[in-house]
């Protein structure tokens, strides 16, 4: 048996490391410590679902892909925290107008300079809605912008993004926000060469077949075999923070999560981010290398206030008595074979300020006489009726968890309750999207950047996009604002405070956090896993 | 084209000239004499009640249908009770089986998910050969118009792949139809499944009609003046539907495991309707760590045996029915 | 037969135009919206969804779609997945592999079928026959996700052997095939077993058979040339027709072995409401299927010479 546990540095020691490596490699051949550093490492991928290009891609087919192709202004680290890339600097005064400095230096592999431009243009090509590209979100908090991060109707530049000089450009928020450099490592946000558009000022379909990067890998001859793999060779002119120590990525197309562990296993292919269900039991007794912890998906479920018997007092109460009467522990442990983390909050464990001790999170503890009496102060107001289900999408694998939490629910209250299968994921959200779904419904968020406030604003805030209860609370919404211009330990408190007024409302009902559960080959090494539940694929060695 | 007939015979397949009481021509006589004409369905119940085969698969369905009917003489405990605690617990006292991953017991869980999955294999089966059978049938001898027309409406339908057909259909009636019951279940899966199974039949009856239309004993009938109705459906499709027993005995397993297939991909029957397809798909998970095994086996041989009671009984109505199998 | 080609060939028309009919009007009937797979679980604009529904015509009724579908086709344009691939690109990438595996496993299952069959026909009753039934039996009882499973781990990973590999991936070799089109070949290897002996035990009754030994002829020799020729009508016409369904009705093994095939890109298309590739799936489909049927009768034409057409 061998496991490899997961050691979290802190951020200081993170960064000193990867100096060292890229010491370490700079110099490898004169000091023969990089024997292996040509070595082309294989990992888990699938078909891209869209072009290669950064704000065009939302799915990790492609997006894995894409943080090996391209470097943004800043990197994340390990731990969340962020590495100025192509920035010099980010500063702001008011935190609402920000102006960004470029390194020099910094080229695309076709030899061009990466300028402010490069940014400015590919961001307002992001944001124009004539262009379809699914990352447009993003933008959202720039002003010039809609709510979902469009250009307005007519307007095809973000109208908050000024270019001042070369390596000089000027972004204006809509609000204050104090975390937003953390917001500037996601793909969205990565520049484009000048070649990737066409005449027409669209960019090409050539370029989103082989794209141009600036990253730290760039694509291998073969490049994009469509339904075999993408591979990668390192970027010799690339002198950021994530310098490779391996030769090369190749990310294996896969449709099935099991055949990717089947081949893990048959050794061939070295790290696999996502152990499959099947392996669940047996991945750490397995010969591979395993790694199991707390990563930053947050799981739920959610009431929607519509439903009867969940609005006003009423609905507080059920909901509380529901939270009760599951036994997270058990369902992680059970069903999930351990690769589950029992929430304690609304956030996720692996971010800056997180804390196991946020008021009102007692609910979440399994108390089933606790649950039987707020559900019977609930029948007083007005006795139950129908049957509590669970809604989820068949082709995401929920299945298992759904009927065990409703299980839990069904024993400790007695009441009826079952899970409400829907074929596909689009048929889901289209119901709760129109408000038209009748049942509680599965919910589960990933960060985009690395921020506990991600989790909250965009979920619970009053209008929020993926307010998906339509939840609304003033106290909540100015709660967060303020914590969202606030810096340090004052701006932890506040989010403590925000998710204390969620536990008592618990507009979703938490249940646990997806660990990384994942696994390599026995002879790969420095396999070490973001914040985003994904490996550090630069560091990894063979 | 030149007509077959006026082709020289192929060397081996020289027409054989049987002294005229050993013809089928005689046969058809004898019966058209001396009995009405449904004696040949008692005359194979006579037969079928001699055979072996046929009361090994009595018994197999006789106890099936008493564990459908009753299910609860064959356990005390309840198949809708799980508690995660137990979940993968082995066998003890009152549950012989041990327990599911949910905590379920096993045993009662396969005991009362025979009628789901039972219905499901039985109930499209019925409409798949009732479908097939006349439309083959009609295809064939009628030929022409009739036969362009069936023969190309089961290509539309036999084109597209079984399993492709039915998640697109299940998909669709699914979140049309939600809070369906277990019959409305049951038939969502039943109809997706016979919608593009029927042509299967069609065209091996049609192939098989086709082979026997042209048998001296049907131009015999023929000749003596039978109607087209009656010489279909008295001597033409007995003699040509053994192939069609056959196939509709082993579908009747297929569609039972089709059921679990789609349950695999998340589109069977929904979790509150207890099926051997629901649990073995969902104790799948299972087999690469080889433990606790026996959550797989308990449903999967249930079903095992099931359609093996089936295809029993259709091996030995196939014999009994078969005029040409029963000379020998 | 050449008249009677060319009308099936035009009987073939009203077929993949009502074939893509009924899945275009199922597609659509689907309650789902593709557009919220784009984005997953952020909002979308309604400036941004009025763009891609111009550009993949979703604005339109389905009616029209499916008309402009047709038209397409016509031209040998099927459209484009909502990742702007063109779909026959999707279709020629995973066509070959299919194919492949589809006849690998047909071949497998006829060989064995036939010969297990005839032999189980001849010996009816006896031990063999009782053998095969049980066998048989085992193989349509246990799913293919089972079989599959249970194959790839003790064949592809627990034996170890180096020209089976547990797993294809797109760089596919003739061997690496073969595990999964065992797989895939048993699942319907009962049915043309079954359909086998059932045929031959049929025809050793048959009067001509009684003509061929009472002519003198060897065992061997009435069965080869009398008996199989007319038993293999029923397991022609299985067989034939159930190329199509290994092909995209694979999408259980495709997964299982990671065959980047058409069951696969056929089921992804469902799952995400891409009409385009799902509809032109289908009409690849009936293709084959016509073709198939066409080739299985004009077989018949030769195996029995009392069949004729005009």
């Amino acid at each position: 048996m061998r496991l490899t546990r997961r050691v979290r540095l802190a951020g200081v020691a993170l960064a000193a490391s990867a100096l060292v490596l890229t010491a370490c490699s700079g110099g490898s051949d004169d000091e023969g410590s990089g024997d292996a550093s040509d070595a082309i490492i294989s990992v888990n991928g699938s078909e891209p679902e869209n072009p290669l290009i950064p704000t065009a891609t939302n799915e990790t087919g492609g997006g894995n892909p894409i943080q090996n192709l391209f470097a943004g202004l800043v990197a994340y680290n390990a731990d969340g925290s962020t590495t100025n890339e192509v920035a010099e600097s980010i500063e702001s005064d008011d935190a609402t107008l920000w102006t960004v400095t470029l390194n020099d230096g910094w080229t695309f592999t076709d030899g061009t300079p990466v300028t402010a431009e490069s940014f400015v243009n590919a961001w307002n090509y992001g944001a124009d809605p004539a262009n379809a590209q699914l990352n447009a979100y993003f933008f959202y908090p720039i002003e010039g912008t809609t709510e979902e991060g469009n250009t307005p109707e007519g307007v095809s530049t973000i109208s908050g993004l000024t270019v001042v000089d070369e390596s000089t450009f000027t972004i204006q928020l809509k609000k204050p926000e104090s975390d937003f450099p953390l917001r500037l490592g996601y793909s969205a946000y990565f520049p484009l060469p000048e070649a990737a558009y066409g005449p027409d000022g669209k960019i090409t379909a050539e370029y989103g077949e082989r794209p141009i990067g600036n990253g730290p890998y760039m694509l291998s001859e073969s490049g994009w075999e469509h339904d075999v793999q993408i591979s990668m060779v390192t970027n010799p002119d690339y002198e950021g923070a994530r310098t490779p120590a391996n030769g090369g990525l190749t990310f294996k197309f896969y449709a099935d999560l099991d055949a990717a562990y089947t081949d893990l296993v048959g050794g061939d292919l070295d790290v696999l981010d996502t152990v499959p269900d099947s392996a669940l039991a047996t991945f750490e007794t397995d010969d591979v290398q395993a790694f199991n912890d707390p990563g930053s998906v947050f799981q739920s479920f959610t009431i929607p206030e519509t439903l009867p018997h969940f609005s006003g007092e009423e609905g507080k109460l059920r909901r509380q008595a529901i939270s009760y009467a599951i036994n997270r522990e058990e369902v992680t442990d059970k069903i999930f074979d351990g690769t589950r983390t029992p929430a304690s909050d609304f956030t996720a464990p692996v971010l800056d300020g997180w804390s196991e001790e946020v008021e009102g999170n007692e609910v979440l503890t399994f108390d089933e006489e606790k649950a039987q009496e707020l559900w019977a102060e609930a029948d007083a107001i007005s006795p139950w009726t129908g049957s509590f289900q669970i809604a989820y999408n068949t082709d995401g694998g929920h299945k298992a968890w759904v009927d065990a939490t409703t299980n839990q629910i069904k024993n400790a209250l007695d009441i009826d309750s079952s899970g409400a299968p829907y074929a596909t994921f689009d048929e889901l959200r289209a119901k709760v999207n129109d408000n038209t779904i009748t049942t509680a419904f599965r919910t589960g968020w990933q960060a985009d950047y690395p921020s506990m406030l991600n989790y909250l604003g965009p979920l619970y805030g009053t209008g929020a996009g993926s307010n998906d209860g339509e939840y609304t609370n003033p106290e909540f919404d100015t709660t967060i604002a303020d914590a969202a211009s606030t810096e340090g330990d004052d701006r932890y408190a506040l989010i403590e405070d925000a998710q204390a007024i969620l536990f008592t409302d618990l507009p979703a009902i938490p249940l646990w956090y997806s660990n990384i559960a994942a696994a390599a080959a026995t002879d790969v090494d420095n396999v070490e896993f973001t914040w985003q539940n994904l490996p550090d694929y630069y560091k990894i060695t063979k | 084209m030149p007509d077959s007939t006026n082709k020289p015979q192929r060397p081996g397949q020289e027409r054989f000239v049987a002294p005229l009481d050993e013809t089928p021509l005689a046969a058809i006589d004898n019966v058209d004499i001396e009995r009405a004409p449904e004696s040949q369905w008692k005359e194979a119940w006579k037969r079928m009640r001699r055979s072996p085969m046929f009361w090994s698969s009595v018994t197999i369905l006789a106890f099936l249908a008493v564990v459908i009917a009753f299910p609860q003489l064959f356990t005390s405990a309840d198949p809708r009770y799980a508690q995660l605690s137990d979940s993968l617990e082995p066998a003890r006292e009152g549950h012989p089986f041990g327990f599911t991953k949910q905590g379920a017991d096993v045993w009662a869980r396969t005991v009362y998910g025979a009628r789901a999955s039972v219905a499901v294999g039985l109930l499209t089966t019925i409409i798949f050969v009732v479908v097939g059978v006349v439309t083959g049938a009609v295809a064939a001898y009628y030929g022409k118009f009739a036969d362009t027309v069936i023969s190309r409406t089961s290509d539309i339908f036999f084109s597209i792949p079984l399993l492709l057909g039915c998640i697109v259909v299940v998909s669709v009636i699914n979140n049309t139809w939600p809070d369906r019951g277990f019959w409305g279940s049951v038939l969502v899966i039943v109809l997706a499944l016979s919608l593009f199974a029927w042509p299967q039949i069609t065209r091996q009856m049609r192939a098989a009609v086709l082979e026997v239309k042209n048998l001296e004993f049907v131009d015999a009938a023929r000749a003596i003046g039978a109607s087209g109705r009656a010489n279909l459906v008295r001597h033409i499709v007995p003699n040509a539907i053994g192939p069609v027993i056959v196939t509709a005995t082993i579908s009747l397993g297929v569609f039972i495991v089709s059921e679990a297939t789609l349950s695999f991909l998340g589109l069977g029957l929904p979790s509150n309707v207890m099926s051997w397809g629901n649990d073995i798909a969902a104790a799948e998970v299972q087999i690469r760590s080889g433990e606790n095994l026996r959550v797989l086996m308990v449903p999967s041989v249930a079903l095992a045996v099931t359609v093996l009671g089936f295809i029993l009984l259709g091996e030995a109505v196939r014999e009994a029915l078969d005029p040409k199998a029963r000379k020998k | 037969m050449g008249w009677y080609i060319l009308k099936r060939i035009v009987q073939t028309i009203p077929v993949i135009v009502f074939a893509t009919l009924i899945i275009y009007a199922l597609v659509f009937l689907r309650p789902g919206d593709p557009i919220l797979n784009l984005f997953g679980d952020k909002p979308v604009s309604e400036a941004t969804r009025a763009t891609i529904e111009a550009q993949y015509n979703l604005d339109k009724p389905f009616i029209v779609q499916w008309l402009l579908f047709l038209k397409g086709a016509l031209t040998f344009d099927f459209g484009t997945s909502f990742s702007g691939q063109p779909v026959i690109d999707q279709i020629q990438r995973a066509f070959p592999v299919s194919v492949t595996l589809a006849l690998m496993a047909v071949a497998f299952e006829a060989v064995l079928a036939i010969i297990i069959g005839t032999y189980a026909g001849i010996r009816r009753g006896g031990w063999f026959d009782g053998i095969s039934l049980v066998v048989s039996l085992l193989i349509v009882a246990v799913p293919i996700f089972v079989i599959g499973f249970l194959f790839q781990i003790f064949i592809g990973i627990k034996a170890d052997i180096d020209w089976l590999p547990p797993t294809v991936g797109g760089d596919w070799t003739i061997t690496d095939l073969i595990m999964p089109a065992i797989v895939l070949g048993l699942t319907s290897l009962a049915f043309a077993m079954r359909l086998t002996r059932g045929s031959v035990s049929e025809n050793l009754a048959a009067d001509h058979v009684r003509t061929a030994r009472a002519k003198g002829l060897s065992e061997g020799k009435v069965v080869r040339n009398h008996v199989l020729r007319n038993s293999l009508i029923p397991v022609v016409t299985f067989l034939g027709a159930d190329l199509g369904t290994l092909m995209a009705g694979a999408i259980v093994t495709e997964g299982i072995f990671n065959v980047p095939g058409i069951g696969g890109l056929a089921y992804s298309a469902i799952l995400k409401g891409e009409s385009p590739t799902i509809v032109s799936v289908v009409t690849l489909m009936v293709l084959i299927y016509v073709v198939m049927s066409l080739l299985v009768d004009i077989l018949y034409a030769w195996l029995d010479p009392r069949i004729r057409y005009a």
